[in-house]
C-alpha cells in the first residue's frame, strides 16, 4: 500500500478561499425541499370526524373530543411536542383534510404552547376527489 | 505500574451513546475487557404490543436514528408475509433504493465517526460536508432527513418523480468522485493508516465463531451479506458484489466499507434507470391472522433481525429485535485484548455501534451475591431521591443493594 | 527613565498586556484558519468575524464554577496554572522584539536561547505535575504521556535551535538574529532545522498529530480532565502565549529575527510568527493523531538524525565559509 505524505493537503489549500459548506443558521436559513414533513395541520371545513388519524397516530399526537353535541361542534387538538411528523395522519385521512407545512422550528419554552386547537363543524361526508398521486390507504 | 482497572464509559467522549467498558489496563496495554449493557432501556418491545401494525411501523423506525429505513423495512417484510401481501415491483424498488442511499450515508457517518475517533477532525468534516448531499437525496424523496418514513404495508407511499430521478443521478457523479478521494485519502494518508493498520485483528474463525456480521465479518474475509445469502426485496435482480478485505483489521473496515459505496451507487444507478412502471404499494389488511415471522434485513451495520408474532388482532402478540450491534460485541470484546488505551475508540466506532438499537433491558445485579433485582420505576425514583436527600450536593457512594433493602422494609 | 522603560517593557510591550491580546489574537487565527480548511466558519459573531471570541471564552471560564477534587493536592493543584502562565510569560520578554538598548542587560544575555528554551520546556512538566495531582486516571494516564512525548521531541528540538546558533556563532539571540540580518542567504541553510522545529513545536503544543496527552476520544480532557473555571483558563492562555513564543523563538532563529525598531519589529514579529501559526494550523488540520509509541519511535528514528546531519551540514558549512 503506498503512502503519501501530507495527502490531504493540497485539497486543504484549495479550500481556504472557497466559500464555507455551512450557512449562517439563524440568521441564513436553507428552504426546505418540496413535500417537506413539517407540521400537521388541519383544514377543518374538510374534516367529517372520522378519527382515522387519532387512530393510526403512532405518537397519540391527535385528539378530537365533542364541544356540542347539537351543533355537531368538535375540537380537534394536536399535541406538537408529541408529533413525530411521520404523516400517517395525511395518508390515513379519507377527505384530504390534514396536510403538512413547511414549519420546522417549533422549539418552545413550554411544551403546552406546542398544541393547536382547532373548533369546527362537521362537514358531511363528501365523496372523496381522485388525485393524481396514489398513496395507499390502510383500510379497516 | 500495576494492573488497573477503569470504567470507559457509560459516559465518555468516544461513546456517544451510554455503555461501560471495564477495562484492565497494563500501563498502556489492555488486558480485559468486560462488557457492561443496560444503560438504556426504553421498553419498545412492550410497546409494540400494545400499538397497532400501522403505529409499530414509526415505532421501529425510531429504534435507530441512521439505519432507521433497515428496521421499518425489516418489520414491513416480515408483516406482509404474515398479511400475505406482495408489495408490487416498483414499489420494491423505490423500498431498495431508499435503502442503498441510506447505506452510502451511514457508511459515510462512519467514515467520518472513524476520523474523529482517530483525532482526524477534517477528514470528519469533509466526509459529513459531503454526506449532506445524500440527506438532501432522501429529503427530497422522503420529506424527512433522518426519519424517512417511506414504507408502509405493501409498498411505499412515495412516488419518485422523472425529475428527482435526474437530481439524484446528478449527485451520484460528486459523490462517486469524493468517495474515490476519501478511499484515497484513507488508506494512504501515513498519520491515519498508522493509526487504523493492524489494530483490533479478527481472525476469520474467530469472527465466524463469535457471529460477528455486516463489515466486521467482511472485513475478516468472510463473505456474509444476508442481501447475497438470502436475497429480499430485489436484490436478485440487481447487479453487486459483496465486498471483503482478508486484513481483519480496522483498515480493512474502512476499505470495506468505501468498498460498499461504490457498490451502493452502481445498484441506485442501475434501480434508477430500470425503475418499473406501476403502483406503488397495495392495500394492506388491518387485522392479521395468527402466525409468526422471523425477517432478516442487511443493515449497513449488519444483519438485522425481527421477529414477529401475529395472533389474529391489529396488534402484535410480541416482536423481538435484534440488532446487529448485538451480535457483535463478543467479537469487540475478543478484539480489544492486547491493544492499546489509543485504539479502543477506533476499534469500538469499528464496529459502527449504535447501543441504544441494542438494549433491550435493565437488570440491576449484586456484583457481590450475584443477585438480580427488577426495580421498579417508583422504586428507582425513591431511590435517587432518598440518596440526593442523603448527601446533598456531595455524591457519596451509597450501596445501592443496601437502599433497596431499606425500601423494602419500609414498604 | 530606564525603570520606567523596564516597567513599560515588562507589563505593556512585549510583556504582559501586549502578549495576553496578541496570544488571544493568535488562537483565533489559528481558529479561523483551522475553520477554513476544514470549509467551515469558525468563530463569527463575537467582534469583527469573531475577533474577540478567544477573549470572550476566556472570560467566560473565568467566571465558571472552580472545582478542585476533594483528593488533590489543593495547593499545587490550584498554583500549578500560575506558575505556568508566568513561566512562558517570562520566556516571552527574551524575545528580541523590542530591545532599546543593545548592552547586555536582564533580557538579553549570551546563552539566551538556551534559557528560552529552558523556561519553553517547563510547561510540559507542569502539565505533568497537574495531571499527576488531579488523582484521576484520565489525567495521571495524560500526565505519563506528557513525559513520555517530552523525551520524543525535546531533543530533535533543541538540536534544531543549535544549528542556526552554531553558523551564527552566538547563543545571544538578537545576535543570532543580527547574524542573519546580515546574511540572509544563509538563512536556507537552516531549511531542515526549521521543519524539525515546526514539527517539534507541534508536540510542544500538544496539537494534532501530538495532541496525545489530551487525546479527547481517548482520555477525556487527559491533564486538563479535573480542571475548571480559572484554572482552565490560565491553562488555555498558557498554550496560546506558548504558542506565540514559541513561534517566536522559531522566527527568531530560522528566520532573521525582527529588525527595525519599534514599529517595524512590531510588524515583523506579527508577520513572521503568524507564518508558522499558519504552518502549524496546517499542520494540524491535515494531520491525524498518532499513537504515543508511535510518536516517539518517529521522533528518535527520522526528527533526531535529521537534526543532526543539519547540523554536521552547518559545521561543513561554516568551514567553507571561513
Amino acid at each position: 500500500m503506498k503512502i503519501q505524505i501530507l495527502a490531504f493537503l493540497p485539497e486543504l489549500l484549495k479550500h481556504l478561499f472557497r466559500k464555507t459548506a455551512t450557512v449562517d443558521y439563524p440568521f441564513q436559513k436553507l428552504v426546505a425541499p418540496e413535500g417537506f414533513r413539517g407540521t400537521p395541520v388541519l383544514y377543518p371545513e374538510k374534516c367529517i370526524v372520522c378519527k382515522a388519524c387519532v387512530r393510526d397516530c403512532p405518537a397519540e399526537a391527535i385528539e378530537i373530543v365533542p364541544v356540542s353535541e347539537t351543533e355537531k361542534k368538535f375540537k380537534m387538538t394536536i399535541h406538537n411536542d408529541r408529533c413525530v411528523h411521520c404523516a400517517q395522519c395525511v395518508d390515513s385521512c379519507p377527505t384530504d383534510a390534514m396536510g403538512m407545512n413547511k414549519e420546522f422550528e417549533l422549539a418552545a419554552f413550554d411544551r403546552h404552547n406546542l398544541k393547536i386547537d382547532y373548533v369546527y363543524v362537521k362537514s358531511t361526508p363528501v365523496p372523496r376527489t381522485p388525485i393524481a398521486t396514489n398513496t395507499p390507504k390502510t383500510e379497516n | 505500574m500495576e494492573e488497573f482497572t477503569v470504567p470507559i464509559g457509560p459516559q465518555h467522549p468516544a461513546l456517544k451513546e451510554p455503555i461501560s467498558l471495564r477495562m484492565t489496563f497494563d500501563g498502556e496495554v489492555v488486558k480485559h475487557v468486560d462488557v457492561r449493557l443496560g444503560y438504556n432501556h426504553r421498553g419498545m418491545e412492550k410497546m409494540a404490543e400494545e400499538r397497532s401494525y400501522i403505529q409499530n411501523l414509526y415505532l421501529t423506525e425510531r429504534i435507530c436514528g441512521i439505519c432507521s429505513h433497515s428496521h421499518t423495512t425489516c418489520f414491513a417484510q416480515g408483516v406482509e408475509k404474515l398479511m400475505e401481501i406482495e408489495p408490487p415491483k416498483r414499489g420494491l424498488y423505490i423500498r431498495t433504493l431508499v435503502a442503498e442511499i441510506e447505506r452510502v450515508h451511514s457508511h459515510l457517518l462512519w467514515l467520518g465517526v472513524a476520523g474523529h475517533e482517530a483525532g482526524f477532525d477534517t477528514f470528519f468534516m469533509y466526509t459529513w460536508r459531503d454526506r449532506e448531499i445524500v440527506m438532501d437525496i432522501l429529503e427530497s424523496i422522503s420529506g424527512n432527513r433522518v426519519h424517512y418514513a417511506i414504507n408502509t404495508f405493501g409498498g411505499v407511499r412515495r412516488d419518485i418523480s422523472e425529475t428527482q430521478k435526474q437530481t439524484i443521478l446528478d449527485s451520484l457523479s460528486l459523490l462517486k468522485q469524493r468517495t474515490d478521494y476519501y478511499a484515497n485519502i484513507g488508506t494512504t494518508e501515513p498519520t491515519f493508516v498508522a493509526r487504523i493498520k493492524g489494530v483490533g485483528k479478527l481472525s476469520k474463525e474467530l469472527a465466524l465463531s463469535l457471529c460477528a456480521v455486516g463489515p466486521t465479518v467482511r472485513a475478516s474475509g468472510i463473505k456474509s451479506d444476508v442481501r447475497k445469502d438470502d436475497p429480499y426485496a430485489v436484490y436478485n435482480e440487481l447487479p453487486f458484489e459483496v465486498c471483503t478485505a482478508d486484513t481483519g483489521d480496522v483498515l480493512g473496515r474502512v476499505v470495506v466499507r468505501v468498498n460498499e459505496l461504490f457498490e451502493c451507487y452502481k445498484m441506485i444507478e442501475f434501480m434508477l434507470k430500470n425503475l418499473p412502471a406501476g403502483d406503488i404499494a397495495v392495500k394492506a389488511p388491518r387485522r392479521v391472522k395468527e402466525n409468526e415471522v422471523v425477517s432478516r434485513y442487511e443493515a449497513p451495520r449488519g444483519e438485522n433481525l425481527h421477529y414477529i408474532k401475529s395472533n389474529g388482532t391489529d396488534k402484535p402478540e410480541r416482536l423481538k429485535v435484534r440488532a446487529p450491534t448485538l451480535a457483535n460485541y463478543p467479537a469487540t470484546v475478543e478484539m480489544l485484548k492486547g491493544c492499546f488505551i489509543a485504539d479502543i475508540p477506533l476499534i469500538f466506532a469499528a464496529i459502527d455501534p449504535c447501543i441504544c438499537c441494542a438494549e433491550r433491558m435493565v437488570e440491576l445485579v449484586n456484583d457481590k451475591n450475584g443477585e438480580a433485582n427488577i426495580v421498579s420505576f417508583s422504586d428507582l425514583k425513591k431511590l435517587a431521591s432518598e440518596q440526593y436527600k442523603k448527601c446533598g450536593n456531595k455524591p457519596e457512594p451509597v450501596s445501592i443493594a443496601k437502599q433497596l433493602e431499606k425500601i423494602r422494609r419500609k414498604s | 527613565m530606564d525603570i520606567l522603560k523596564t516597567l513599560l517593557y515588562l507589563f505593556v510591550y512585549p510583556g504582559l498586556l501586549f502578549l495576553l491580546i496578541y496570544s488571544t489574537f493568535c488562537e483565533w487565527f489559528d481558529r479561523k484558519l483551522y475553520a477554513r480548511f476544514q470549509n467551515r466558519m469558525g468563530p463569527l459573531h463575537t467582534g469583527q468575524s469573531g475577533i474577540l471570541q478567544p477573549i470572550a471564552d476566556i472570560i467566560k471560564l473565568l467566571f465558571k464554577e472552580d472545582i478542585v477534587p476533594e483528593k488533590a493536592d489543593k495547593s499545587i493543584f490550584s498554583a500549578l496554572p500560575v506558575f505556568g502562565l508566568a513561566i512562558v510569560c517570562t520566556a516571552a520578554l527574551y524575545l528580541p522584539v523590542w530591545h532599546y538598548s543593545t548592552k547586555v542587560s536582564f533580557n538579553s544575555f549570551p546563552g539566551d536561547l538556551i534559557v528560552v528554551a529552558f523556561l519553553l520546556s517547563l510547561p510540559t512538566l507542569i502539565f505533568f505535575l497537574a495531571g499527576w495531582h488531579s488523582t484521576n486516571f484520565f489525567a495521571t494516564i495524560g500526565a505519563v504521556r506528557v513525559l513520555t512525548m517530552l523525551f520524543g521531541y525535546e531533543v530533535p528540538l533543541l538540536l534544531a535551535l543549535l544549528s542556526p546558533a552554531i553558523l551564527a556563532d552566538s547563543w545571544r539571540l538578537s545576535e543570532i538574529a543580527a547574524f542573519y540580518q546580515a546574511n540572509p542567504f544563509l538563512l536556507l541553510a537552516n531549511i531542515l532545522g526549521f521543519c524539525i522545529a515546526v514539527i517539534t513545536l507541534q508536540a510542544k503544543l500538544e496539537r494534532v498529530p501530538f495532541d496525545i496527552p489530551h487525546a479527547e476520544t481517548e482520555i477525556v480532557g487527559g491533564v486538563f480532565t479535573e480542571y475548571s473555571g480559572k484554572k482552565l483558563a490560565f491553562f488555555r492562555l498558557l498554550s496560546d502565549i506558548e504558542m506565540v513564543v514559541g513561534a517566536g523563538l522559531i522566527a527568531t532563529v530560522f528566520m532573521a529575527g525582527f529588525p527595525g525598531g519599534l514599529w517595524w519589529g512590531l510588524l515583523n514579529f506579527v508577520i513572521k510568527t503568524m507564518i508558522v501559526i499558519f504552518l502549524l494550523s496546517a499542520m494540524r488540520a491535515a494531520c491525524s493523531r498518532i499513537r504515543i509509541d508511535q510518536m516517539v519511535s518517529f521522533s528518535w528514528r527520522y526528527l533526531a538524525p535529521l537534526a543532526v546531519l543539519q547540523i554536521f551540514i552547518i559545521i561543513i558549512l561554516k568551514g567553507f565559509l571561513r
